[in-house]
């Protein structure tokens, strides 16, 4: 009986354990969106480009250095100044190539510009960061769909 | 009556002969002037720069190589920084005073360390700022066939003191004559006279500048009339500051090789390494002072000569109150202090130019690289470029003494590139990289060998539900019939080594087991992996293809390389990154670009393998942590008879390609472990990477197998090692042997955890 109940601790343990393990560490409280409302957002998100777009300029990066770059490229990508702004996101992603606060914007500039596929590929390869919240996930997941 | 008609004819009628010969004459002029100044003197040659360093905070960066980088921008080293151009290191904090470029102020700022990482950069007033720029270093110019090189300046650019200095010196009253003015040549006689040297030229700035663009040096009563026809020409089409602009952009300062150095913006680069507006007084006066003599005064041959000049020019300004006695003093005592000049602006890397000229050719003509000014960012990094540089040209030399003068005229190529977005850092051509000629990273077609090897593996690994890791192959003997004749591959050691898991047989690079798997999995299928990866060559059906006779130059293959890398994201290499016009403006750019061509889950799985190089295989002899860090990976190739030697792998950001052979093909003692291995060693050595990011794959597990039956084992059993595998891949049985050493905690997470993580995190197929 003993062993049986030290086996289940054990096990309860490991799993705390490893949960721990595989959770984020940084969580965007600022987008969490009550239950009933999230379908109602996910739907805006893949519908509305304008309301997506303000999503993810509102994501900053954890890099202070990056974050000040990342204010120009927005301001020139509201801009329509494409090639402007993706070489400010160039200049962030020689900084740092572990923010999702970048890949969102490379994914979205490229839907911007049309460029479907690398839109895509860019969200993909931001899926495979190790340190993103779920909601930004979320957010890259939607240029998947395109 | 009939002779005075006659006489007045002949008077009238070559009067107006002459009137039209004049008018002729003087349009001819006329046309070279606003032509000349119009067109000619505005063309600028593009240049090529190396990327800006920026230091920010947060950026993984190795220190030796940023000093390495201050140095090669002529930054000295000094116990207290007071002047632009200037840095003093203590431990892991550096203090720099930045000489400025572009929208980056000169200032001092503090750089601090932590590990090879910044930490914090502040101002002078310890502020903290984000980001600084320092200055890109000119590696050449796409230069006209007269060789004039300039850097063109806007009238807002021309700092006063420069206007001032030049009004001193040359022409005093240049705001009030017409081009030509008698009271200049009169007041420069006298006062050269009183101060008994020549402080001031006689002609006036517009004469000078006539006789610059129009005329030969020779002293001719013809010559000085057409200048001074060009000079009230000018005077009449321009205005004085336009004439004194376009003085201040052609002035020849001084000849440097076959290029000519003219205007006081290229003057500025040329001797000080900055940009106009960065120089002092006394710079901007031993530039002023040059103008009289550029060879006799020339600072870097004849130091004693410019300071001496320096001075009088000093002297002059001292005297039209231009600066006060005490700076005067203290201005006269200063050192020249030049840039070295080596790593200004001669055309440096000429491997590098060729990959930039090939980019160029596809969206510029000729034309307007030579003429628009165009300033090119390329992507090369100076300090990888010369560490590849010696790295090969070391290797050699090494090789030369353990092998003998039958690898006198061994050659080479090596190429860096950041695989996290494409960017070609470092190129070479040659075992000779400074000399122009051949250039075999994109000439040189050679039989890739073992290089092949990983690409066909990955065909099999990407085909997840029917190869792994740890699936059998064969490695026995092979015999079949190809183009008619008998095909049976041999391995290196000339063995067979029978049933062996994949793994093993890739570190180990052997090739009836790479033979047979190519042909299980097909050449379709390897083809359209080579499509994948970036290979735009057809593949031919033979089976020597799975073994390396494959050929490729080094540019293609690491292309191949760079995808798999990248995690099996396609970027086209690139060795630009922006093109700018005069004004500073975007004309082109070359934005990085990805498109997702392999899953990353068979990537990894391979990279793993190529880890295993490093590991055990070819490429041992790293510390393990080393390895890990970097997240290193390679793969060695030798093609038949070891004519050709390859080594490629990725360490932290960079993978790096290497190929050693002889031109004529004949065989090299080298295998890629012996020969282009010791180039990407003591490359890597020299410039020792910083630690790569890790990204996570939710569908990877690693589970311990044995190494030679593949199937489950322990942490505890012999010849176990813990292998990655796309979940629900991975072996299910575990022999009777290894029941004992093995635990069910050698796997490393339970089945139910996976699920749930699935369910939480999602992730992508």
């Amino acid at each position: 009986m003993k062993l049986i109940r030290l086996s289940i601790v054990i096990f309860i343990f490991l799993n705390i354990l490893s949960c721990a393990s595989n959770q984020s560490p940084r969580e965007v409280s600022n987008y969490s969106v009550p239950v009933d409302n999230f379908s109602k957002t996910v739907e805006l998100l893949v519908t509305n480009e304008a309301f997506l777009e303000q999503e993810i300029l509102k994501i900053n990066a954890q890099n202070p250095s990056v974050q000040r770059i990342l204010i120009s490229a927005d301001d020139l990508l509201m801009q329509e100044k494409f090639l402007q702004a993706n070489s400010a996101l160039e200049r962030a992603y020689r900084i740092t190539k572990q923010d999702g606060a970048l890949y969102l914007r490379l994914a979205h500039l490229r839907y911007k510009q049309g460029l479907l596929q690398e839109s895509e590929s860019f969200a993909s390869k931001g899926l495979l960061l190790s340190d993103i919240s779920s909601w930004e996930r979320l957010l890259l997941n939607v240029y998947l769909k395109n | 009556m009939k002779f005075k008609l006659t006489i007045g004819f002949f008077i009238g009628f070559t009067s107006i002969i002459v009137l039209i010969f004049l008018s002729a004459v003087i349009a001819v002029i006329d046309y070279r002037v606003t032509t000349k100044l119009d067109g000619v003197l505005w063309t600028v040659p593009a240049k090529l720069y190396s990327r800006p360093m920026e230091l920010a905070e947060g950026l993984k960066l190795n220190q030796d190589n940023l000093i390495r980088e201050l140095e090669m921008l002529s930054y000295e080293s000094v116990s207290k920084p007071d002047s632009p151009g200037q840095f003093y290191l203590s431990k892991n904090d550096l203090k720099i005073y930045l000489r400025g470029y572009q929208d980056q102020r000169s200032g001092i700022f503090d750089v601090e360390f932590e590990q090879s990482q910044i930490k914090r950069i502040s101002n002078q007033l310890g502020i903290s700022e984000d980001l600084i720029k320092l200055e890109p270093i000119v590696i050449g110019g796409m230069y006209p066939a007269h060789m004039e090189d300039r850097v063109l300046l806007n009238w807002p650019e021309v700092p006063q003191i420069l206007i001032d200095t030049i009004l001193a010196v040359e022409d005093q009253n240049f705001f009030n004559h017409y081009g030509v003015s008698l009271k200049s040549i009169s007041r420069a006689f006298l006062k050269n006279i009183q101060a008994g040297e020549v402080e001031q030229g006689g002609s006036t700035i517009t004469q000078q500048l006539a006789k610059s663009l129009f005329f030969s040096s020779e002293q001719t009563i013809r010559r000085k009339v057409m200048e001074a026809i060009a000079s009230l020409l000018i005077e009449f089409h321009y205005s004085k500051e336009e004439i004194l602009l376009a003085y201040i952009n052609d002035v020849f300062l001084a000849q440097s090789g076959k290029r000519a150095i003219h205007g006081f913006g290229m003057g500025a680069q040329h001797f000080f390494g900055t940009s106009i507006r960065n120089l002092s007084t006394d710079q901007v006066a031993m530039l002023v002072g040059m103008l009289k003599g550029p060879s006799l005064y020339n600072p870097r041959r004849n130091p004693v000569n410019a300071t001496e000049r320096r001075n009088l020019v000093l002297k002059v300004l001292n005297r039209s109150n231009k600066i006060d006695d005490s700076n005067f003093e203290n201005l006269k005592k200063k050192q020249l202090g030049l840039s070295a000049p080596n790593y200004r602006t001669e055309t440096k890397y000429p491997a590098f130019h060729d990959l930039v000229r090939l980019e160029l050719q596809k969206n510029f003509d000729e034309e307007e690289l030579r003429t628009k000014g165009l300033a090119i960012e390329t992507n090369i990094d100076p300090v990888l470029q010369e560490s590849l540089e010696n790295s090969i040209r070391e290797t050699k030399q090494q090789l030369i003494k353990k092998y003998g003068t039958k690898l006198n005229d061994l050659e080479g190529s090596a190429i860096a590139v950041d695989v996290t977005n494409g960017e070609i850092k470092s190129v070479v051509g040659s075992t000779s990289p400074s000399s122009f000629g051949f250039n075999r990273s994109i000439n040189a077609i050679r039989p890739i060998g073992s290089l092949v090897k990983p690409l066909i593996y990955l065909t099999a690994l990407d085909k997840y539900n029917e190869y792994n890791l740890t699936t059998i192959l064969d490695d026995s003997k092979l015999s079949l019939m190809s183009g008619g004749k008998l095909w049976e591959p041999d391995n290196f050691d000339k063995k067979f080594h029978g049933e062996i898991p994949l793994h093993v047989a890739l570190w180990q690079s052997y090739n009836i087991a790479s033979a047979r798997l190519g042909l299980d999995i097909g050449y379709a299928s390897v083809e359209n992996m080579f499509m994948n990866l970036g290979i735009q060559k057809s593949v031919p059906n033979y089976p020597s293809l799975f073994i390396g006779s494959f050929e490729l130059s080094p540019y293609e293959a690491i292309q191949a390389y760079q995808t798999i890398a990248a995690d099996g994201f396609y970027t086209p290499l690139r060795s630009i990154r922006q093109i700018k016009d005069t004004k500073g403006d975007l004309e082109f750019s070359y934005p990085y670009s990805i498109e997702q061509r392999v899953r990353p889950e068979p990537v990894a799985l391979l990279k793993f393998g190529m880890q295993q190089t490093f590991i055990r295989g070819t490429a041992r002899g790293y510390p393990l942590d080393k390895i890990k860090s970097w997240n290193a990976g390679g793969k060695t190739g030798t093609s038949d008879d070891q004519r050709d030697s390859w080594f490629v792998g990725f360490a932290g950001e960079l993978l790096v390609l290497v190929w050693l052979g002889f031109d004529d093909n004949r065989p090299t003692p080298l295998t890629g472990r012996t020969g282009a291995f010791q180039v990407w060693k003591n490359f890597i050595n020299s410039i020792n990477p910083v630690e790569s990011d890790k990204n996570v794959l939710p569908r990877i597990e690693y589970v311990w197998t044995d190494m030679r039956d593949g199937l489950l084992s322990g942490k505890k059993c012999k010849n176990s090692l813990l292998v990655p595998f796309i979940k629900g891949t991975e072996p299910k049985t575990i022999p009777n042997v290894r029941r004992k050493c093995a635990t069910k905690f050698d796997r490393s997470d339970s089945g139910v955890l996976d699920k749930l993580r699935e369910v939480f995190e999602g992730g992508q197929g």
